[in-house]
């Protein structure tokens, strides 16, 4: 089991408000398994994904990464294990514009403290994979947004992560490029990466083999990413008929 | 992850950082700069001002006590020394006679402020002292033209005179004082000879003096207060010598036993003290001077580096999220900060090297700057910048990476 997560819950204090962002969430995730966490946003899906991606610790609850319990560990423990463990996609991309595409795929292995020529071997290797073998001296400006976007995915590749974790990674991207960026994800899950991606869009969801719906801080369904994904519209639809 | 990756990739940002940012990071280096040059110009300028005095002091001899009833800075209650006893030929004979250390014992004599004519040339402010042919061992006088005087001149009260170097060039312009005559008193006196230039001490001239024999002082004053110095072959031995000059004294002039002294032993360190208590202060303002521009530097740096942080909260979030501890964004901040301020210093640094030269040009300050000046400003220089760029460093590290990634 990669992931597995027991009675996670994560409570803010807002003034003088407590939210309770998560409120009890269980789930496992095997190796190679390819997931969407789905739901509104005010859901908790945001917070679950900080909380996946040991960018966030719970309030309460234990999370097993990898067999690691990683739920209560210090700063310093937590930034090896996302160097190590997690690949970042993000919906804006998050690339450093004065360096180019090779440059911010590099960056990760420098936290790693791997060597210059290394580095540089296993970046160009990512770059090949997603197709950008011929942008590696291009900055983010001088490339599109799914080649942005494939630079993303190559720096979250080049760590060879146990999980890569995707936030709204089409959100920025038209109809068409976004449908390229899944058909890379498609390709990524054959080859036995384990994705988790959380968005919104049902239709996204619906690609993929299992989704989770969240609401109000809970698990309301678990099951293949078609049905979770409908379960949405239905539920939609009883919303606006009440 | 080590440190020295640390350094190394903070290093390579920083120095990535500063090429982008060029307007800015040139109005910072200017601040630092300025700082930087303001307070080594001022350094090299008191470090040249130390120096021409201890240069100034040393010609005046280093292993010579001056007994007199005064000592030569009066601090304070100088209405004591009034009542004194004065010293006398016959003290100084017995100082001659006792002394094992004491290589030279000789008299003199004072008068301030004459006035010196020679023709239609005239010198006035004139120290005229009365000395024998010892003293000019013992304040370590050369007489590049003519001969000092003797004891055989004093003793056949001959009126003869060695001139300082600005007297004869005052009453002999462009010509040789050797052998003229000068007129003192309203009585014409033979020039025998012209001392070497000492120059000033503390803005003194030391050249506007004129040595006449000791009898012959005598004869044309009268009796005046008398001083007497002692040379020491060793400076080592200056202080076993002051205790033997004052053990010799006591006796002579009966001071009874728990008693002070009634007679001042003067030594050129006594001029040395007083000059660094004179300064000291003005040095200390001087300096604070330039420490408050480094500090306005400094918070120049500081706010530069708060901006830096709040602009780059996206990529500090990025970096923590790919693994970068807050250690590393530390190491990368300071070392910005650091490496802005220390080129900064080396911009000072060259820019106030140049200040104490044109100083030293322009004026009769010698300035004069160390090695170890410049490399202490370029180092002192980067401190700074380390020690304001902690906050900013400290904020960045303390970012939630989650906050952090949602910036705008």
């Amino acid at each position: 089991m990669l992931i597995r997560l027991e009675d996670i819950r994560r409570y803010y204090s807002v003034g003088t408000e407590v939210v309770h962002a998560l409120n009890g969430v269980s789930f496992q995730v095997s190796k190679g398994e390819w997931l969407a966490i789905i739901g509104q946003s005010g859901s908790g899906k945001s917070t679950l994904m900080n909380v996946l991606g040991c960018l966030d610790t719970p309030t309460s609850g234990r999370y097993w990464l990898n067999g690691k319990d990683v739920s209560h560990m210090a700063d310093n423990e937590l930034a090896d294990i996302r160097n190590r463990e997690i690949g970042f996609i993000f919906q804006t991309f998050q690339l450093l514009p004065r360096e180019t595409a090779l440059g911010n795929v590099e960056l990760p292995l420098i936290y790693r403290g791997l060597r210059a020529k290394e580095r540089r071997e296993r970046a160009r290797a990512a770059l090949d994979q997603v197709g950008l073998a011929n942008r590696v001296t291009h900055r983010p400006n001088e490339l599109s947004g799914g080649q942005r976007q494939r630079v993303a995915i190559a720096r979250a590749l080049v760590t060879e992560p146990s999980l890569l974790l995707a936030d709204e990674p089409t959100g920025n991207l038209d109809s068409a490029t976004g449908q390229e960026i899944i058909g890379l994800f498609e390709q990524l899950h054959r080859a036995g990466h384990t994705l988790c991606l959380v968005t919104h869009e049902p239709t996204l969801a619906a690609r993929c083999p299992r989704a989770i719906r969240l609401s109000d801080g809970v698990i309301v369904n678990d099951g293949p990413g078609p049905e979770v994904a409908l379960d949405g519209r239905a539920e939609r639809a009883r919303a606006a008929a009440t | 992850m080590s440190l020295r990756v640390d350094l190394v990739e903070g290093g390579r940002i920083a120095l990535r950082t500063l090429g982008v940012n060029r307007l800015r990071t040139a109005l910072t280096l200017t601040a630092v700069g300025i700082g930087v040059a303001t307070l080594l110009a001022i350094l090299g300028i008191i470090q040249g001002l130390n120096g021409a005095f201890a240069r100034q002091l040393a010609s005046l001899g280093t292993a010579t006590l001056n007994v007199a009833r005064h000592p030569w800075v009066v601090a304070g209650d100088w209405w004591r020394y009034r009542n004194r006893k004065e010293i006398t030929l016959a003290q100084m004979q017995a100082l001659a006679l006792q002394s094992r250390l004491a290589s030279a014992v000789v008299p003199e004599l004072n008068e301030a402020s004459k006035d010196l004519t020679a023709g239609d040339q005239s010198v006035s402010q004139v120290d005229v002292i009365g000395t024998l042919a010892d003293f000019q061992k013992i304040w370590g006088y050369e007489v590049p033209q003519g001969r000092f005087l003797t004891d055989a001149d004093s003793d056949a009260e001959q009126r003869v005179v060695v001139l300082g170097s600005e007297v004869a060039e005052q009453l002999f312009p462009g010509r040789s004082a050797l052998g003229g005559t000068v007129r003192l008193e309203n009585r014409p006196w033979r020039v025998i000879g012209v001392l070497a230039k000492k120059g000033q001490l503390l803005g003194q001239s030391m050249d506007l003096v004129v040595l006449v024999p000791f009898k012959t002082f005598l004869q044309v004053y009268g009796k005046r207060e008398l001083q007497i110095d002692v040379a020491v072959d060793d400076p080592q031995l200056l202080d076993r010598a002051e205790d033997e000059v004052t053990g010799i004294l006591r006796r002579v002039r009966s001071v009874q036993p728990g008693q002070p002294d009634d007679f001042s032993i003067n030594r050129t360190q006594q001029l040395a003290d007083t000059y660094q208590q004179l300064t000291s202060a003005l040095y200390g303002v001087a300096i604070g001077v330039g420490l408050i521009t480094l500090l306005v530097g400094g918070i120049g740096i500081m706010n530069i580096m708060l901006v830096s942080v709040r602009e780059r909260t996206r990529e500090i979030g990025l970096r923590r999220a790919l693994g970068a501890r807050r250690r590393t964004v530390v190491v990368q901040f300071l070392l910005e900060a650091s490496l802005v301020s220390a080129v900064g210093g080396a911009i000072g640094t060259a820019v106030g090297l140049g200040l104490a030269k044109l100083v030293s040009a322009v004026t009769s300050l010698a300035a004069a700057v160390q090695p170890l000046t410049v490399v202490g400003g370029v180092g002192f220089a980067a401190l700074v910048g380390l020690i304001f760029g902690i906050w900013p460093a400290a904020r960045a590290a303390q970012l939630d990476p989650v906050e952090a990634l949602r910036h705008e």
